[in-house]
């Protein structure tokens, strides 16, 4: 039997392939960061076991502001909701944070998924990033803090979007990353769109294959 | 359209962020299986629908998922407030449960 291989949910619109470094001949630039490691956690923000283990295991602060994220080494902790978070680390990190977190909140009330075909993430900046935004959601992202993290809509759909790189990073479920990435290159369209070659920087798992 | 403050995301969002729930703070007869038709159907069917001041659910649809409680005039749209279940809940009796 062949080995399942996993496939990002973009994988049609073969972005990889026309990635180029970003200039300013398009407006707008953005590229799918395919193929991370995503789980999901629940658990009880005011319980200090249960931040002080996440946090040991994460090697990440669990942030517990209100629409607040963390990263550290390769490790993108994001607040969805008062006892929800969802960690997004490479592929490569999964299996051992996953068993971590297994083990280190083992009877302590919590929840753990592996979520990792569930969601991807797009990134998205050049001169007109938040034009397109503004085409496509009800926030205001220019006011959008460094650090926060908001879940609005998009078109008919909704996006989890913070900053990134001087630009954003739209975290979107996989039922509706087609749809969304359409969206995104039709409002894009008049700017110029680009996609752009994803250099490694600091962020979780910036061109980490699983 | 009008602005809502989320209690669990601290933030002033669009509407079109938000999920209506319905009249707020609705009590399920104890025992359903003995309450008389009347009592039953005026839990399931009837609600106060009252032009003014309006103690209703939304829900955070596109954030964190959460209910909680708005105090909305449906003649105005003015906004009392908005409040998670447990304090609005406070405030709701504080005002005697009044709409």
């Amino acid at each position: 039997m062949r080995e399942p291989i996993p496939q990002s949910p973009l994988h049609a619109f073969g972005l990889a392939s026309q990635a180029r470094a970003v200039d300013e001949g398009c407006g707008v630039w953005a590229n799918e960061i395919a193929l991370l490691g995503y789980i999901s956690l629940r658990g009880n923000s005011a319980d200090p076991a249960f931040v002080n283990k996440v946090t040991s295991v994460t090697g990440v602060p669990l942030p517990v502001e209100p629409c607040s994220f963390a990263t550290s080494g390769g490790i993108k902790v994001l607040w969805l909701s008062p006892d929800e978070w969802i960690i997004v680390c490479g592929g490569h990190r999964l299996s051992d944070i996953l068993g971590g977190l297994r083990s280190g909140l083992e009877g302590i009330r919590s929840q753990i998924a592996d979520n990792s075909g569930g969601y991807t993430q797009v990134l998205l900046k050049g001169r007109n990033a938040l034009d397109v935004l503004q085409h496509a959601s009800v926030y205001d992202f220019a006011s959008l803090a460094p650090g926060r993290v908001v879940g609005t809509t998009f078109g008919k759909s909704s996006v989890y979007a913070h900053r990134m790189d001087e630009g954003f990073c739209l975290l979107v479920r996989r039922s509706f990353a087609d749809y969304i990435w359409r969206y995104l290159a039709r409002a894009a369209a008049p700017y110029g769109l680009g996609i752009a070659a994803l250099e490694a920087t600091g962020h979780a798992g910036h061109g980490v294959a699983a | 359209m009008f602005v809502l403050f989320c209690p669990h995301c601290r933030e002033k969002r669009e509407e079109e962020e938000f999920g209506y729930g319905g009249e707020a703070f609705r009590v399920r007869p104890v025992a359903p299986e003995t309450a008389d038709d009347e009592t039953w159907g005026d839990y399931l069917f009837m609600r106060k629908n009252p032009k003014g001041w309006h103690w209703e659910l939304w829900t955070h649809t596109t954030g964190c998922r959460k209910f909680f409680v708005v105090k909305r005039n449906t003649a105005t749209n003015a906004i009392a407030g908005s409040w998670t279940l447990a304090e609005g809940r406070n405030v709701y009796d504080a005002e005697g449960g009044a709409g």
